[in-house]
């Protein structure tokens, strides 16, 4: 990129129009001293004219000359993007995506809301229901138009904007250090996020009680009874006892840490009492939990397909290159015919690979565990069995294939 | 075998889909330079004969002085609209060279990112994200959505709105049966459609004459003939078919129910003619012919589609075995957005399994790792020995469950 912002800054400064401009107006005055001559003397017009063709032709071939100029500086340029930025083939051929033009726009809506982004959502939401989009046939949707598409009218995008907007007011609270909105909405759907096995409520609480505890030095809340260690004790008496079934043991640590409260750095619970990351761990976990609650990712789906996606083009473009003579398209294939590597945060399922026949496993081709704890795909299971008791290809136990069973992973 | 997981950068072929990001400019930048050495041409050698006639006629005394003054005038005239046009050119010139510079930088930053786990990666590309959404809205001719968005998110520089908001007016008024625009469009770009011998202006041409034939009137008809003859035969060896349909339309009044010939008729042409016309305009200035968010999409959600984002089973959307978090979040594929979307693409190749260690199965044939439902369970409060179901609720003892082993 260096070696192009070199060669764009000497086309800004050698080859730019700003030379040719001022040899035009060299012309003008050429003109408007000559128009002053006949003006003053109108016997010597001709005279005037003819000493000012040559000046007049030379003038523009000094024009001429300072766009060649430009031409070159534009050439060289067009070079250093050759080979700084060489020109990729994009998989074009094939657009399965173009049948679902609704489908997109709905994603894009949901993905805007989701993004806080309010005002423009709904600029989209009008525009895109004043002009829905054409979908064009594909070889996997050959008749886009009898299908179902899910439109805009059922996105219901207003609830979403409330729910989400709802979402932004509480991490706006968060980011001001202010517990309670988020708490308010914890208690609203405990049983929910208890369903979850999310510990937010209790989470958010402890944060509370330590942000309290802190005193108004740290947390900047009025100096009174209801902050400082008093505060913080008061609040436990108030909110703990609900979660004493779950969170004994981290109650016990909070309320053992008032003993250590003049010398909390050095006790055992100065971790505990470190707010450092705390705000961006509740933020984060509340953002996960709301968007769960929605069914949705915590992510926008929308970016992490993109970016995963601008992942993996380099190797399915390699491919794409190697297939292309066996007229195989990567886009109508079942599986992908290579394997993506992508950052562990963008793997969100557990994969199964059986061990015999190397396919993953599916609904129809389930993982079924021997008794003796290996796993195989109930296809592999079924060739090796053939029916009958069979040997384990991981260790030396037999078994029949009845007993092998079905697992969810 | 490629590793499964990675976070590995390479910047060079990570940059495919910013390719247009960096020729649109360049390719404007030629385009701006042609208008101002065509301009130039033009008035200049119309000036220099203007000069040389005047001189002439006022050495022969054919004309009188105030005739010349007229002349020089004209000239002067000539010479400031050449001014003026030359300086709007510079001004385009100057937009789009720092716009470039503005791009450059853009991507600059992604060579200054170590791997994919850079804090800086993820706004990165966020903002590519925002201007692949533009480039989409653009292409869908939703203007007023992408002008909203790129100005929040402060991006002007690096979408091209007003190439867009150009291309989708013409082809607008392609759509509502109108060629004049496009014809223009044409008439611009004459030599770079001829280097690439585009058919849009005689299918331009084309659609013209069946509209004069359509009318059935006949000052339109012989109108027609005369417009065919203009512009239709010349090309009758490059497009033998179409010449051919031209001259037989005459005896095929619209409502004909010859097939070859009311195709001819039908509006459906004018869709054609719009996607034609999008095509070509995105083949000249080097653009993909597909909004790149679907070539980013298409390829993102195979990546990360597995067999069980579609999968029948109860609630495996939410699946807690392949994370650090108790919770976990949705899988994007998974998530209402995508989901659909999603369905008639291919899933991700897999070589190896990618499971959690020390599982185990329960009673009810689900598998999870041992601690982690140890720790749920004690988050949930449950007696030693027992544990839940982290998806279903249901609450077995310890010892029920089976170890598995993934291999």
């Amino acid at each position: 990129m260096d070696a192009l912002y070199i060669e764009l800054a000497k086309l800004r400064k050698d080859a730019t129009l700003t030379q040719s401009m001022a040899d035009v107006d060299k012309i003008i005055e050429q003109l408007e001293r000559a128009k002053e001559c006949i003006v003053q003397d109108p016997n010597s017009a001709s005279i005037t004219l003819t000493k000012l063709q040559n000046p007049i032709k030379s003038g523009f071939d000094k024009v001429t000359e300072d766009l060649t100029k430009v031409d070159r500086g534009l050439k060289a340029y067009g070079k250093a993007l050759n080979k700084n930025f060489p020109v990729k083939a994009l998989p074009t051929e094939y657009d399965a995506l173009a049948s679902h033009p609704n489908l997109i726009n709905r994603a894009i809506a949901m993905h805007m809301l989701r993004e806080g982004q309010f005002s423009v959502a709904s600029t989209f939401l009008s525009e895109a229901q004043e002009y829905p989009p054409q979908p064009e046939p594909t070889v996997g949707t050959p008749n886009p138009s009898e299908e179902d598409d899910g439109d805009l009218t059922s996105l219901k995008s207003r609830e979403l904007q409330e729910r989400f907007s709802n979402m932004y007011q509480i991490l706006h609270e968060l980011k001001a250090r202010n517990l309670h909105p988020a708490i308010e909405w914890a208690r609203m759907n405990s049983e929910e996020l208890e369903k979850r096995g999310s510990n937010l409520e209790f989470e958010l609480s402890k944060l509370q009680y330590v942000w309290l505890f802190l005193g108004p030095e740290v947390n900047g809340l009025p100096d009174d009874i209801h902050n400082g260690y008093m505060g913080a004790l008061q609040y436990a008496r108030d909110h703990f006892g609900r979660f004493q079934g779950r969170h004994l043991l981290d109650i016990r640590k909070l309320s053992a840490a008032l003993i250590y409260r003049s010398n909390l750095r050095d006790s055992p619970y100065y971790r505990t009492f470190d707010t450092l990351t705390a705000w961006d761990d509740v933020s984060a976990s509340f953002t996960r939990e709301f968007c769960s609650l929605l069914g949705l990712s915590a992510e926008s789906p929308l970016y992490i397909a993109a970016t995963a996606g601008a992942i993996a083009l380099p190797t399915l473009l390699k491919l794409a290159s190697i297939v292309k003579e066996k007229r195989t398209e990567w886009t109508t294939q079942n599986e992908l015919p290579v394997e993506i590597a992508l950052p562990s945060s963008m793997i969100f399922h557990a994969i199964f690979v059986c061990p015999v026949s190397k396919e993953q496993t599916t609904d129809t081709n389930p993982p079924m565990m021997m008794p003796c704890g290996h796993v195989v795909a109930k296809e592999s299971l079924q060739k090796l069995s053939k029916g009958s008791r069979f040997k384990c290809p991981y260790c030396p136990n037999e078994s029949q294939p009845k007993d092998a069973r079905e697992i969810i992973l | 075998m490629a590793d499964h997981i990675t976070s590995k950068l390479n910047q060079d072929t990570h940059l495919i889909l910013d390719q247009p990001l960096i020729r649109l400019p360049f390719e404007l930048l030629r385009k701006n330079f042609k208008v101002a050495h065509f301009t130039v041409e033009k008035e200049g050698s119309a000036v220099k004969t203007a000069v040389r006639e005047t001189a002439n006629a006022s050495l022969t005394a054919s004309s009188s002085p105030d005739e010349v003054l007229k002349n020089v005038d004209s000239m002067l005239a000539r010479m400031k609209g050449l001014k003026r046009k030359l300086a709007a050119c510079q001004e385009e010139e100057t937009r789009l060279q720092q716009q470039s510079v503005s791009r450059i930088r853009h991507l600059a930053q992604l060579y200054e990112m170590q791997s994919l786990d850079d804090v800086k990666y993820e706004e990165w590309s966020r903002t590519r994200l925002d201007r692949l959404l533009v480039d989409y809205l653009l292409r869908h001719g939703y203007k007023e959505s992408a002008s909203a968005l790129s100005k929040e998110k402060g991006i002007e520089d690096l979408v091209d709105v007003e190439t867009f908001v150009q291309m989708s007016k013409i082809r607008e008024s392609l759509r509502n049966q109108r060629v004049n625009e496009a014809l223009a469009w044409c008439a611009e770009n004459k030599k770079e459609l001829r280097k690439m011998e585009s058919k849009l202006e005689f299918m331009l041409r084309f659609q013209q004459y069946i509209e004069l034939v359509r009318t059935q009137e006949q000052s339109k008809l012989l109108e027609s003939i005369a417009h065919a003859k203009k512009y239709l035969l010349p090309f009758k060896d490059l497009y033998p078919k179409e010449v051919q349909q031209a001259c037989g339309l005459l005896a095929f009044p619209p409502g004909t129910r010859a097939e070859a010939y009311s195709e001819i008729y039908s509006p459906h042409r004018w869709t054609i003619l719009a996607n034609l016309f999008m095509q070509t305009h995105n083949t000249l200035l080097a653009l993909p012919p597909v909004p790149l968010l679907h070539i980013a999409l298409s390829a993102g959600l195979s990546a990360l589609k597995t067999p069980s984002c579609h999968s029948s089973h109860l609630s495996s959307s939410i699946s807690p075995t392949s994370s650090s978090c108790i919770t976990t979040s949705v899988c994007p594929i998974c998530s209402t957005e995508l989901n659909d979307l999603a369905r008639n693409v291919p899933y991700a190749n897999h070589t190896k399994s990618h499971v959690e260690s020390d599982l185990v199965m329960l009673p009810n044939r689900r598998v999870y790792a041992t601690q982690r439902l140890e720790e749920y369970s004690r988050k949930a409060g449950l007696a030693d020995g027992m544990i839940k179901d982290l998806r279903t609720g249901e609450v077995f003892k310890m010892e029920n469950t089976k170890k598995v082993y993934i291999s």
